[in-house]
């Protein structure tokens, strides 16, 4: 991938030093992580004891396991577990469809207006969330998608941002490539499908987890046009464990944020090396 | 063929864009337009031109709110991106040991829901002594009186909330300087080497000018994202920040829940603004380093 520099060589001590100061970063990383899993295994008392433990008191069998069904049956958790994966899901796979469409559309096709549409998306990127929320809340009420899996999924069925940093992986892909493609007959769509799709593979893997992973912790949206308990994400209802019933109970509030994070850093350890590939491909570079 | 492609490409972008016109870019504007009515989103909105401007520059909350955004977005960006950079060119260098574990662990933070990393930071900095920070600290030998209430409404609160952002933006952006760290021409190392610069000049000469672009992109966004701040501050403090936790976006949204629409959108206008002008003055500090070459 990039290359390393043998250049930049400190001295011994130095390098020593940096060594240091970097694992001492990546501790603070790791520690409240640790933390939270150790805590989510200890008795209420364990956890808010004086003279607290780093791992809980007993052999594993003897932890506090039952934390995580308590978390899981108060909070109702599996209910919104379906909810947060239907929705990052389907929003995942048709924002990455349509976003890698109005890209390619963007980078390699000539029409009128493109100009102007490109403009206005970089324009709607610079938009803080602050001056549009407050009517895209409004139209969403008018189309009766408030307090409805549509508020959750429509308005983020594209992005200004999918569809520019489509835009910048497939304008790298060679015209020569393209033009092959139409020689043999190709459809626009075809070119899409059989060249395009199968070159910028990283960057779309990259976009996918970017949208999944925001999709998945989106919380501010779902704030506001969720009222109902039934349609809640995972988000809001591990949020509300801490307010209704849980105040003092650490374990349990731990357990529930155990298992609202797993998912996420299995699916990023999994799909990791297509990430970074696909954030050094795209040369986001400003 | 041309023409047909014109057509092709409007398929392709019409479903795309409609979202983002009627979802982002309408609202937008009308946001910017009801920032000049009183509505409280039933009946019809009011016209009180700069009604709501004058009342925020009244309102109580409003000058602190402001002053803690910029205060937040002054402190954590340029930490965030320059630490980053330090940490991204240590990560790169050939004796670096680690490189990949370290990178994903420093990516954790930045992909855990904002509620789960609310929840952990509130456990480790809860003042009883089984809070996992004043634990530390009280074995260090300070003493318990001392010790600050970290999520209060003082400063130590803002400043917490400070740490734990740039805490949390740190990964995503080495991991966007590795990327651009690639880019740097070797020639340039080795024109260094041989004027014979030693680590820290090249550091600062080479690297630092190699990676401008990214840098520029990650102090933009940053800046953009700054300005935001919300949900972090909900999460460990709650809505109820008051003095030196409460932000501008925090203000929007109790104004929001109050059904005061108009106000609220002045202060997403306010917003805005802040967002325009740091841009402007960042672009251009930045184009005019570039053309003197530093």
């Amino acid at each position: 991938m990039s290359q390393r520099h043998s250049i930049l060589r400190p001295s011994a001590l130095s390098q020593w030093l940096i060594h240091i100061a970097v694992y001492a970063i990546a501790l603070t990383m790791l520690v409240p992580f640790a933390w939270m899993i150790t805590t989510s295994l200890k008795t209420r008392g364990e956890a808010i004891s004086t003279t607290p433990t780093l791992l809980p008191p007993g052999w594993p069998w003897e932890w506090q396991w039952g934390n995580y069904s308590q978390a899981w049956a108060t909070a109702n958790l599996g209910r919104y577990y379906i909810n947060s994966t239907v929705v990052a899901v389907v929003v995942t796979l048709l924002a990455g469809i349509h976003n890698a469409l109005a890209g390619f559309a963007l980078a390699k096709m000539r029409f009128a207006g493109r100009q102007p549409a490109f403009t206005m998306l970089l324009l709607v990127m610079m938009l803080p969330v602050q001056v549009s929320f407050i009517f895209a809340y409004v139209i969403c009420g008018w189309l009766g998608y408030v307090d409805n899996y549509q508020a959750l999924i429509v308005p983020f069925l594209a992005s200004a941002f999918g569809i520019f940093y489509m835009r910048q992986a497939i304008t790298s892909v060679p015209d020569d490539l393209l033009d092959a493609g139409r020689i043999d007959g190709f459809s626009d769509f075809e070119i899409f499908a059989y060249i395009i799709v199968p070159s910028i593979k990283p960057a779309l893997a990259a976009l996918a987890i970017f949208t999944f992973i925001a999709s998945w912790n989106s919380f501010f949206w779902p704030l506001i046009v969720i009222d109902s308990n039934d349609l809640a994400t995972l988000p809001l209802a591990v949020a509300s464990l801490s307010n209704q019933y849980y105040t003092d109970s650490w374990p349990v509030q731990m357990a529930a944020a155990t298992i609202i994070t797993l998912p996420l850093i299995v699916i990023f350890l999994l799909f990791q090396r297509a990430f970074v590939e696909g954030i050094t491909l795209t040369g986001i570079k400003g | 063929m041309s023409r047909r492609q014109s057509r092709n490409a409007w398929f392709f972008l019409a479903f795309p864009l409609t979202i983002i016109v009627v979802f982002t870019a309408l609202p937008s504007l009308a946001g910017i337009v009801m920032s000049f009515f009183e509505w409280s989103g039933g009946g019809s909105p009011r016209f009180i031109g700069l009604e709501n401007y004058r009342a925020l520059n009244a309102a109580g909350p409003f000058w602190p709110a402001l002053r803690n955004t910029l205060a937040f977005a002054i402190v954590t960006v340029p930490i965030t991106v320059g630490g980053a950079f330090l940490i991204a060119a240590a990560l790169n260098a050939e004796w670096f040991r680690g490189r990949t574990t370290l990178r994903t662990i420093l990516f954790i933070p930045t992909i855990v829901s904002i509620v789960a990393i609310g929840f952990i930071w509130r456990w480790v900095l809860d003042p009883s002594p089984a809070g996992l920070l004043n634990h530390v600290l009280e074995w260090v030998g300070l003493q318990r009186e001392v010790l600050p209430d970290w999520l209060g409404h003082s400063p130590w609160g803002l400043a917490t909330i400070m740490a734990v952002s740039i805490w949390r933006g740190l990964g995503f952006c080495v991991v966007l300087y590795l990327a651009a760290l690639g880019g740097v021409p070797r020639s340039m190392y080795d024109a260094a080497a041989v004027d014979g610069a030693t680590s820290w000049q090249t550091l600062w000469h080479i690297t630092w000018p190699g990676v401008r672009p990214m840098s520029f992109f990650l102090l933009i966004t940053g800046m953009i994202g700054a300005l935001q701040v919300f949900d972090i501050i909900l999460v460990m403090i709650g809505t109820n920040a008051t003095g030196w936790t409460d932000v501008l976006n925090l203000y929007l949204y109790r104004e929001f829940t109050l059904n005061r629409l108009g106000y609220a959108s002045a202060l997403g206008v306010v917003i805005l603004l802040l967002t325009i002008v740091i841009t402007a003055i960042q672009w251009r500090s930045m184009s005019r380093s570039a053309e003197e070459g530093t």
